[in-house]
């Protein structure tokens, strides 16, 4: 159980997060999504207690972080994988975190095995690429058994592969009753990932929810050679929808209730012929990621990471 | 907005049990495991050993210009010593910060006072086991001069034992004070090699200076045991060059985002 709620962060009076509320259940996967500095990092930073927040408050099992008696034994943290000492080894670097979760030492190899470390764990960090360093990132995050995970851009640097390693590791961990909360501005990262989510947009929170609710809030496009009778048969359903393009009609999703098969149904009932029925569903919720976050993005808002 | 909001508003679960806390052995194992496991912590260790016993050559080869007593050769090891040890002890409280793995610190104790205790506390055992090592280098060196026929002067007190650790564990209380308040490996270090002796350059031409504030005059009080007319010097000097310092290190470190 992670939660924030309401946090505020400001530069120099320059806010680069506000209000922002995030909610994230066990067993659950939420994707933290958003524009390079939207705020993404800043509010994961306040949320483990490296940056002070100017207002509100974030919690893990019920506790803020910084009142967590041994917090790697609740929640495991990878905000940034290149912040480690490059001169010390892969098994050293987490030999260390080993010793103050407090497991036990043979930890470590079991761990550098999971992450694919252990022919890399004696050569020095400086030596590994970001992959490298992200693999023994999730290490440390793992190392004390959390319950929970927040991870900022874990996908950074991993090659196709590392990708699929690391999703099916995080679904791993979700579906044992984990808490995960991991942040990324690639939308279709975040689509193959989470099941949740919550866009971020200039430091606000402007979408957040069911990951399939979200995208079956976009439309469904419907044709018919004969649009009048299609109208009709969709107005006697009680199904919303506008005209066009051209003479074809576009639904609202309605949250997942109405769905091509739905629609398909309706036809039918009504003896329409449909030539055309597809949903937007492959793009909508890049239509919304940038409907979101593209009109507000500027050049300025870069400095603010 | 709305969205935003009713996803934030769902009931939260009551907070389940968490192991126990750090313990401080545990905070102080990792913090000398991080003090002494990188090749540079190990070559500045390796070369403020050889400093010492390079050092303690001197006396044994040169014994006109130096005083042949046990204490003598014991304050030859303390120079040695304070050239490098209060570097390594400034790079216990900024390298975490210049390499960024001072964010892994912080969220593994978030209470950040206890980690700054922790690498004090390491410090001083550092400093501590310099000392000793010190110690073992002056009694090779009073063995080497012993078994050429020299005569030599058994004056080790108690006391004159103490100063000499007093004095190496002040110079690396003083270096991680400068670690502490500057926070950058690399600024630390040119602030120390810049402020030290531009205070001694003025205490040639300043007594008040000198018997106030230059360390290498007051803390060779320390040194040599000679506290008469100058505790108050010496304890001015500890809360200016050590405690103050030291103060408002851990008070920014404490506060200081993590970026």
């Amino acid at each position: 159980m992670i939660t924030a709620s309401a946090l505020t962060k400001r530069y120099q009076d320059v806010p680069v997060v506000r209000d922002v509320s995030l909610h994230c259940e066990p067993g659950t996967i939420t994707g933290f999504l958003g524009a390079n500095g939207a705020g993404k990092s800043t509010t994961l930073k306040m949320m483990v207690g490296l940056v002070r927040p100017d207002g509100g408050a974030a919690t893990i099992d019920g506790r803020p972080f910084g009142r967590l008696p041994n917090p790697t034994r609740v929640v495991g943290t990878l905000l940034d994988a290149s912040a480690m000492h490059p001169g010390r080894s892969g098994r050293s670097t987490l030999a260390i975190a080993a010793r103050l979760a407090g497991v036990q030492p043979r930890r470590v190899a079991h761990l550098l095995d999971v992450v694919g470390l252990t022919a890399a764990a004696d050569k020095r960090v400086g030596t590994y690429s970001l992959g490298m360093r992200q693999r023994l990132g999730m290490a440390q995050a793992l190392v004390g058994e959390p319950r929970a995970l927040i991870l900022d851009e874990p996908a950074n640097g991993l090659d196709p592969e590392g990708i699929a390693w690391m999703r099916t590791l995080l679904r791993d961990f979700a579906d044992r009753g984990g808490t995960v909360l991991l942040s990324s501005h690639l939308l279709h990262e975040v689509q193959a990932t989470a099941d949740h989510l919550a866009v971020i947009s200039d430091g606000a929170v402007v979408a957040a929810g069911r990951l399939d609710e979200l995208l079956a809030s976009s439309t469904i496009l419907v044709r018919s050679p004969d649009p009048v009778a299609l109208a009709a048969a969709l107005r006697a359903a009680r199904i919303d929808f506008v005209d066009g393009p051209g003479d074809a009609l576009t639904v609202d999703g309605s949250g997942g209730r109405v769905t091509t098969e739905v629609l398909a149904g309706v036809a039918r009932d009504h003896g329409v012929l449909l030539t055309e029925l597809r949903s937007s569903e492959a793009n909508g919720l890049e239509q919304l990621f940038f409907s979101l976050t593209a009109a507000k993005a500027g050049p300025a808002r870069e400095a603010a990471a | 907005m709305t969205m935003a909001r009713s996803y934030s508003t769902l009931g939260s679960d009551p907070a389940t049990p968490a192991p126990g806390p750090i313990s401080f052995a545990q905070l102080v194992r990792a913090e000398w495991a991080k003090a002494t496991d990188t090749r540079a912590a190990r070559w500045l260790l390796a070369l403020s050993a050889l400093t010492t016993m390079g050092m303690m050559l001197v006396p044994v080869i040169v014994p006109t210009t130096f005083d042949q007593t046990y204490a003598s050769y014991l304050a030859v090891a303390s120079i040695g010593q304070v050239i490098l040890l209060p570097v390594v002890a400034m790079l216990l409280l900024t390298g975490e910060w210049s390499q960024r793995s001072i964010m892994a610190t912080f969220t593994q104790e978030p209470r950040r006072m206890r980690v700054v205790t922790a690498k004090l506390a390491t410090a001083m055992m550092l400093g501590g086991g310099a000392a000793v090592f010190g110690g073992a280098v002056t009694a090779a060196g009073l063995g080497l001069a012993a078994a050429s026929g020299r005569e030599l002067e058994a004056n080790l007190s108690i006391g004159a034992i103490a100063g000499y650790v007093l004095y190496v564990l002040l110079n690396v209380l003083g270096g991680v004070a400068f670690g502490a308040l500057v926070q950058s490996s690399a600024a630390a270090i040119a602030a120390y090699f810049t402020v030290n002796p531009a205070v001694a350059l003025l205490a040639t031409a300043s007594t008040p200076v000198a018997d106030w504030v230059d360390t290498a005059t007051i803390w060779n009080w320390v040194l040599h045991n000679d506290w008469d007319g100058h505790a108050l010097q010496i304890s001015v000097s500890v809360l200016l060059w050590v405690a103050l310092p030291l103060a408002a290190g851990t008070y920014r470190t404490v506060r200081r985002d993590v970026g």
